[in-house]
């Protein structure tokens, strides 16, 4: 995984949008694939009050050690499945940001090298009919940019996901094959 | 010491710091011949009382187990104490504050889970170790400590509360009642839920010198009988009247609330054995 | 009194889940949450009783158990209301079951008539206050420090000590659960375990150890079937805790006792239960010490945090020592008898909580050496970063003081 953190041997992921689009779901199953791989997993999960249309957010700090901090202050990768969770927690990020096209509209211009684009809801719409798939072609894209271990992620998404295995599968291989630029 | 007070009673403190003429020693004793005529021991019974003058002069009478609970919490008490001792008989003696002010909401909800408890609410409509105010069962109009005008709150009856609630036996008796309170007692202790048995009873020393103007026990004794009979001494009739006995009997009719839960983790660990879980 | 000694201040983790952690080679790796391991540490200690109320953040533990207990014959109440919860708690540890209840701040100011009654008659018992951000409800999903003192003084009428643990991992609050439990055995005594909102909803690698049979070192629950109920005067650990429904005459109750449990109003009554219920504690602080610390030989300033919020701090600190700097760290475990020994160092203290009041500090103060300066960093509602308590650590050791910072309190005392 990519490190460019002070501590060097942490890896953070902030993970955010709105609720009910499964981003705690995605950063359990991340953590858990970390696990199962040897590593210290920390997930702080926090959210607005949802009947305001609050953000939800997952930070993971994954690491070989111990973690101290769990508080993710320089992401390596920030997921951004909402516009006001994109501009809320830019400042955080100093590594990659895969944003969802149709729910983050405009991206700032400043860096545009670190911004990757991942259809994901538009993809869930098209192959499922169902945008609660969103959130697992982005896992099977973070998956592929991240260079993580493809098949101990499916594994890990089996356990924590009680049903819809093989759309869910689907999914994440969609995001998977997506063309991603190293 | 009477027999029954030797052959339950802790005789170091018999007997209790009870004011002159205080009813509380007289249905404690009618209590024990419930107990005895029922054949239970010492072991059998578990003694939980409060705070105010029924606590302070009922704790550790018993020669049994007892306990006393801060103010209004002895029947949270009695619940934990019920899941873990299930088979003792569980006596909850408490007063007009204890059962009906402060600790109403755990009154309605052991009702309400048929607890299997015996309430005993003694009650001296008012809080009288305190020197003497209303409560929510003085009747409304008399003169406490509290109330120097009348009391202007409607009082209101535990009995129609805990019925309502759900308790499974309910009564209402008074200290003029010796048979009907010993029969009563003998009943509550047979239903294995929720029982609530409400006995009023005199103060000499507050609510009869201030409601009643006299700290003669007679008197207030007589007070009391007139007002569950409707009739007053010299034929007129009473201001309000008691309606006492039996007011509701379900005994036994539905499962106690610590046996609910004993067969729920009975049904659960069999669903697990039989799934092969660890 | 008898004179306290003081332990000597060791480097790294002072805790008996070190020597567990050795002891427990097999079990099962997971990723859960704070509440999960909770409960889990307490099912592991032998808890079969749970009575409470739900409340933001601790319903989860109210939720787990009430799966969990049924499975291994134990019962989960859901009660009318705090009062009701803890008082159940200590009816169930009286008859012999070991309890525990989970609630926030505006439940736990409502136990403390509950905490009171179970102190005085010796029940043991847990309790766990996630707390948030106050005062009163405040925001229910955002971490706060504010009962570092009202667990101390959890209940009126003063002459008592306690006994407040406090955990800053999902790990750390599976093993302390179970010292908890324990302590409360010993002691004969409740036992808050103060946690926050950030440590019970965080989700965390977990390692739960394998226990088909009891672990060994969780103390089982035994029973006093005779006099004295209660050994007033003394100080000695390990008296079984009483038990109601056995047939031994017990008495409990709210008032002044006597070694029967008998209700007396003497002056001799009253000092002999209340030298009981201090010294018990303050005789065996030795027994009580649980804390971390890091480079107390040559820190110049040391940073004080306890909880979730020494996380970050501890972070900062190795950051900054990693700058060059002389910086130290102290991370009370058990908040309560306090640890004056681990602030013998004369050198500046930067103590940070989740508060604006400054609760930590003021011990902090009273315990250091009367040349330190004491700073104080508290903020609200969210941990400190990294950089915060970098920067503070760095303006002490320059400049004498914390630079300004925003919405960060601070103070030099």
């Amino acid at each position: 995984m990519a490190t460019t953190t002070a501590a060097k041997t942490r890896t953070e992921i902030l993970i955010s949008g709105f609720g009910g689009q499964g981003v705690i779901r995605m950063g359990q199953i991340l953590g858990l694939c970390a696990i199962k791989q040897g590593h210290r997993v920390t997930m702080l999960k926090s959210h607005g009050t949802e009947t305001r249309g609050g953000y939800v957010r997952a930070q993971l700090v994954i690491s070989p050690e111990y973690v101290d901090s769990p508080v993710v202050e320089h992401a390596d990768v920030f997921v951004a499945f909402s516009a006001p969770a994109y501009k809320k927690f830019y400042d955080c990020c100093s590594g990659r940001i895969l944003y969802d096209p149709e729910l983050v509209e405009t991206i700032r211009a400043d860096a545009p090298e670190r911004h990757v684009a991942v259809p994901a809801t538009a993809l869930a719409k098209a192959r499922f009919n169902n945008v609660l798939f969103a959130n697992m072609i982005m896992l099977g894209a973070l998956t592929r940019l991240a260079g993580l271990d493809y098949e101990a992620m499916k594994r890990a998404m089996l356990e924590v996901i009680p049903r819809f295995h093989e759309q869910n599968l689907a999914a994440m291989d969609v995001g998977y094959d997506l063309p991603v630029p190293v | 010491m009477n027999k029954l007070a030797a052959k339950y009673l802790r005789p170091s403190q018999i007997p209790t710091k009870a004011c002159h003429g205080c009813g509380i020693g007289m249905i404690e004793n009618w209590i024990l011949q419930a107990i005895d005529e029922l054949g239970l021991k010492q072991e059998d019974v578990v003694f939980g009382t409060g705070i105010g003058c029924v606590g302070r002069q009922t704790f550790a009478t018993w020669g049994g187990d007892n306990f006393g609970a801060t103010h209004g919490r002895a029947l949270a008490v009695a619940t934990g104490l019920k899941l873990a001792q299930p088979d003792k008989k569980y006596l909850i003696v408490v007063g007009d504050g204890d059962a009906a002010a402060i600790g109403t909401s755990h009154l309605i909800h052991a009702a309400r889970r048929n607890l299997g408890v015996v309430v005993i609410c003694e009650d001296n409509m008012g809080y009288e170790s305190t020197g003497g105010q209303f409560s929510p069962t003085t009747p409304a109009g008399y003169v406490t400590n509290s109330s120097p005008y009348g009391m202007v709150e409607p009082s209101f009856d535990p009995c129609d509360v805990v019925k309502a609630a759900g308790a499974t036996f309910v009564a209402e008796t008074t200290a003029t009642q010796w048979h009907q309170t010993v029969k009563i007692v003998k009943r509550a202790l047979q239903n294995d839920g929720f029982s609530f048995v409400h006995v009023r009873f005199p103060c000499n020393e507050n609510f009869g010198a201030y409601a009643l103007g006299t700290r003669d026990t007679l008197k207030n004794l007589e007070w009391i009988y007139e007002h569950t009979q409707g009739r007053k001494a010299d034929g007129g009739a009473t201001d309000f009247v008691w309606e006492t006995g039996i007011k509701h009997d379900a005994s036994n009719s539905r499962p106690e609330f610590t046996k609910l839960l004993r067969d729920m983790n009975a049904r659960v660990r069999a669903e697990r054995t039989a799934a092969g879980a660890r | 009194m008898a004179t306290i000694t003081r332990a000597r201040v060791a480097e790294g983790l002072v805790a008996p889940w070190v020597e567990w952690e050795r002891r427990c080679p097999k079990g099962r790796r997971l990723l859960e949450a704070g509440t999960y391991a909770l409960t889990e540490g307490a099912i592991a200690a032998g808890c079969r009783v749970f009575a409470g109320y739900p409340i933001t953040p601790a319903t989860d533990i109210a939720e787990y158990m009430s799966k969990r207990l049924p499975q291994v014959g134990g019962y989960y109440m859901q009660c009318e209301d705090e009062l009701a919860g803890m008082h159940a708690c200590a009816g169930a540890s009286l008859g012999g079951l070991k309890a525990m209840t989970a609630t926030s701040g505006p439940g736990y100011t409502l136990m403390h008539d509950a905490y009171g009654w179970a102190l005085t008659n010796e029940i043991p018992l847990v309790v766990v206050d996630a707390m948030r951000v106050g005062p009163i409800s405040g925001i229910t999903g955002a971490p706060g420090q504010g009962e570092f003192y009202v667990a101390r003084y959890c209940t009126h009428g003063g002459n008592f000590e306690t006994i407040v643990l406090s955990p800053s991992s999902v790990q750390e609050a599976f093993w302390l659960t179970i010292d908890a439990f324990n302590l409360s055995e010993r002691f004969r005594t409740p036992v808050t375990i103060l946690t926050d909102q950030v440590v019970s909803d965080m989700w965390e690698d977990l390692f739960l150890p394998d226990a088909d049979e009891h672990l060994d070192f969780v103390v089982p629950r035994k029973h006093n079937l005779m006099m004295p109920f209660y050994p007033l005067g003394g100080a000695d650990l390990d008296v079984p805790p009483n038990i109601i429904g056995r047939g031994t005459g017990v008495c409990v109750s709210a008032y002044t006792h006597t070694e029967e449990g008998y209700d007396i109003e003497e002056m001799e009554a009253q000092w002999a239960q209340t030298y009981r219920l201090v010294n018990k504690i303050r005789h065996h602080r030795d027994q009580l010490s649980r804390y971390e610390t890091i480079g107390l030989e040559d820190a110049d300033v040391v940073a004080v945090a306890y909880g979730a919020d020494a996380r970050t701090v501890k972070t900062a600190v190795l950051e900054a020592r990693r700058q060059g700097l002389r910086a130290g760290f102290v991370r009370p475990i058990t908040l309560w008898p306090f640890l004056d020994e681990l602030y013998e160092r004369d050198c500046h203290y930067v103590v940070c909580e989740l508060n604006y009041d400054g609760q930590l500090v003021r011990e902090v103060m009273r315990a250091a050496p009367d040349r330190a300066k004491v700073h104080f960093m508290g903020k609200s509602a969210e941990l400190h970063t990294v950089a915060e308590v970098v920067a503070g650590l760095q303006g002490v050791a320059r400049a004498g003081r914390i630079p300004e910072l925003p919405y960060i309190w601070t103070e030099v005392r």
